[in-house]
């Protein structure tokens, strides 16, 4: 479903990264691991469509980013991609199901997919092991494994290809990590999903089809 | 289209305090801009009506705004006078229907003293075709009887039946006063809002006799030493006087009027028509007014750029706002475009306020204005020139608010990402 070929990035800096080849398949889920600085969030960048390609080229289905233009990618970031950050996922001003929904906003396709909007929301926020209660809550009297499950929901909300993850639990402490990571895989639709991970944390391996070390590359 | 709406007015409330602190600045930088427009606009009106119902001024020769300074504004001094038999003269012709003379020199604690006919009441009207109208008694009937404007009335605390007696010349002076002849008040004019009620108002034979014993500046015997009654009948009537007030049978005579009376053989006379001259004048006065409006202008120009301020200074806080509607798909042109419709709203709720504010300022305004200044603004929602003035400031400010627009369309997503 996703492949990456000879990609390489060079920061202003003059600092160059050279990534391994990546290929994901639907259903399949991966973590990229290695130390920080060594390049995990400019290649999810890169596979999101949000930094230019530089050398190499990604193919996502029938897409071709090296030939796509940036508001094709934003297209196809909002049809195809769900994107959860490390922190400070959720719009303090939008209400919890508000923060959820944006993850529809911007994409036709995925909206399509949903027949019932808050019937959906709340599958998915019991899925992920939340109370109703927090549909209620003020986004800032969340905690911080409450505001990371809320941008799972989002970024799983209409079923997009690939779901993106950058370091989501690096904030939450081994327990809540456990249960959360549980929670996520229950949660993705192994059948026509993909989900690609980075973290620096080797422990949480377990819960992968597959591990990509960027640390090991660079030996 | 929707979507964006929504958000943007969430994220607008979110930040409301400075919103509307802008918002409001804005707002009163139109509301002073509107508010000089309307007063400009009710201040020139009611300039040019200072004198209403009068189709020609006739005077001694010389520029006509000279001539309507001391005829309408009471300001200055003539130069010359003219004799009565040229206006027995002018009054023959056919094509008037009236004429009212004046004489101008005296005063009374500062007034203007002006010399007249009785008839002067019946034809001299004021702001859109009003005809004066007496607060108290009538006007006078014989030459020891004066009238009073309202203000000369308020000022001086002056009835029905007060005795005055008038300086000769504006300035007093010692031994420069009729004191040997009272007038006494009959009538006291309802407040204009022009020069009228500034004015006292006399008989031409009064302001005759009270120069009976006068040469060349100087008094040379009292009045105290005259028989009345021993005075031949045409004694008090004026020789010349300083102007003359015109009503014409047909407008459109107008300007064969003039020219005919500039050719008028027998003396260096001209006509004025008050509506131009008028309007001659305001060209200078209402240069302050521009003044004015060019300020105001700046001041907006100065809060658009407040404006643009803020919406700068934001963008730093709304970083996580942004990115996360760029990982969801949102594209630069977007954000750019939320920056822009930000910046209207902003522009289009100042606006609709300061329409408002300046709309019930000015409902409860007018009778004021009218009253203190004989000004009355325009009373009325939006004028097409105010469409226009508002289309300006709406469209610079969607222009300035290109500045930050540009800044988030440039910004990498990838920046905020790490």
């Amino acid at each position: 479903m996703l492949h990456t070929l000879g990609l390489e990035y060079c920061y202003d800096n003059g600092k160059k990264i050279v990534f391994p080849e990546i290929g994901v398949q639907r259903g399949q889920r991966l973590l990229i691991s290695g130390f920080s600085g060594c390049g995990k969030t400019t290649l999810l960048s890169l596979i999101a469509g949000a930094l230019k390609l530089q050398t190499g080229d990604i193919k996502f289905d029938s897409y071709d980013y090296s030939s796509m233009s940036s508001l094709l990618l934003d297209r196809l970031r909002a049809d195809h991609i769900g994107y959860i950050f490390q922190t400070l996922n959720l719009i303090p001003f939008l209400s919890v199901s508000e923060n959820i929904a944006l993850g529809i906003r911007f994409s036709q396709a995925r909206k399509s997919r949903i027949s019932n909007l808050n019937q959906e929301i709340n599958r998915l926020v019991a899925a992920l092991g939340l109370d109703k209660e927090v549909l209620n809550t003020p986004v800032n009297r969340l905690s911080v494994g409450q505001q990371q499950r809320v941008a799972v929901a989002r970024a799983l909300l209409g079923k997009p290809d690939l779901i993106l993850a950058d370091e989501p639990t690096s904030a939450l402490d081994s327990d809540t990590t456990k249960k959360f990571l549980n929670e996520v895989m229950e949660a993705f639709d192994s059948s026509k999903q993909a989900i690609v991970m980075v973290s620096h944390d080797a422990s949480i391996a377990p819960y992968f089809d597959s591990v990509i070390d960027l640390n090991e590359h660079y030996a | 289209m929707n979507t964006m709406l929504s958000l943007l007015l969430k994220s607008m409330r979110s930040r409301i305090i400075p919103t509307s602190l802008v918002t409001i600045s804005l707002m009163a930088s139109m509301v002073l801009l509107l508010s000089i427009e309307r007063i400009q606009q009710g201040a020139e009106k009611g300039f040019n009506q200072s004198i209403s119902g009068v189709d020609a001024i006739i005077g001694p020769r010389a520029s006509s705004l000279e001539l309507v300074l001391y005829t309408v504004f009471h300001l200055g001094r003539p130069t010359n006078n003219i004799t009565t038999k040229t206006i027995n003269d002018v009054k023959l012709r056919s094509d008037i229907s009236w004429l009212v003379p004046i004489a101008l020199g005296d005063s009374h604690r500062g007034y203007r003293v002006i010399a007249t006919e009785p008839n002067y009441f019946k034809h001299i009207r004021y702001g859109n075709n009003q005809p004066l109208a007496f607060s108290q008694g009538a006007p006078f009937s014989d030459f020891s009887e004066a009238t009073i404007g309202s203000d000369v009335a308020k000022k001086l605390n002056y009835t029905v039946g007060s005795e005055i007696q008038v300086t000769h010349g504006s300035i007093e002076s010692i031994g420069s006063k009729h004191d040997d002849f009272s007038f006494k008040v009959t009538g006291v004019l309802n407040k204009t809002g022009t020069p009228i009620d500034q004015a006292i108002f006399l008989d031409l034979k009064g302001y005759e006799l009270l120069h009976l014993g006068w040469k060349s500046g100087k008094k040379v015997f009292s009045l105290n030493d005259i028989n009345f009654s021993s005075l031949p009948p045409d004694a008090l009537n004026p020789k010349t006087v300083t102007a003359a007030f015109v009503g014409l049978k047909s407008k459109l005579t107008i300007f064969n009027f003039s020219k005919n009376i500039r050719e008028y053989p027998e003396e260096a006379i001209s006509a004025v028509i008050p509506g131009i001259a008028l309007s001659e004048l305001w060209s200078i006065v209402g240069l302050v007014d521009k003044g004015f409006q060019l300020l105001s202008w700046i001041i907006i120009a100065i809060s658009l750029i407040a404006m643009v301020t803020l919406i700068i200074a934001s963008l730093d806080n709304r970083k996580q706002e942004m990115t996360i509607y760029r990982a969801n798909g949102a594209s630069p042109k977007f954000l750019a475009a939320m920056v822009i419709y930000e910046s209207l709203i902003i522009g289009l709720m100042a606006i609709i306020g300061a329409i408002i504010l300046v709309t019930i300022v000015t409902y409860f305004a007018t009778t004021q204005l009218n009253l203190a200044l004989g000004i009355s603004p325009s009373f009325e929602w939006i004028s097409i020139d105010e469409i226009k003035v508002f289309s300006i400031i709406l469209l610079s400010g969607a222009l300035s608010s290109l500045i930050p627009a540009t800044m988030v369309f440039r910004k990498n997503i990838h920046q905020t990402l790490s």
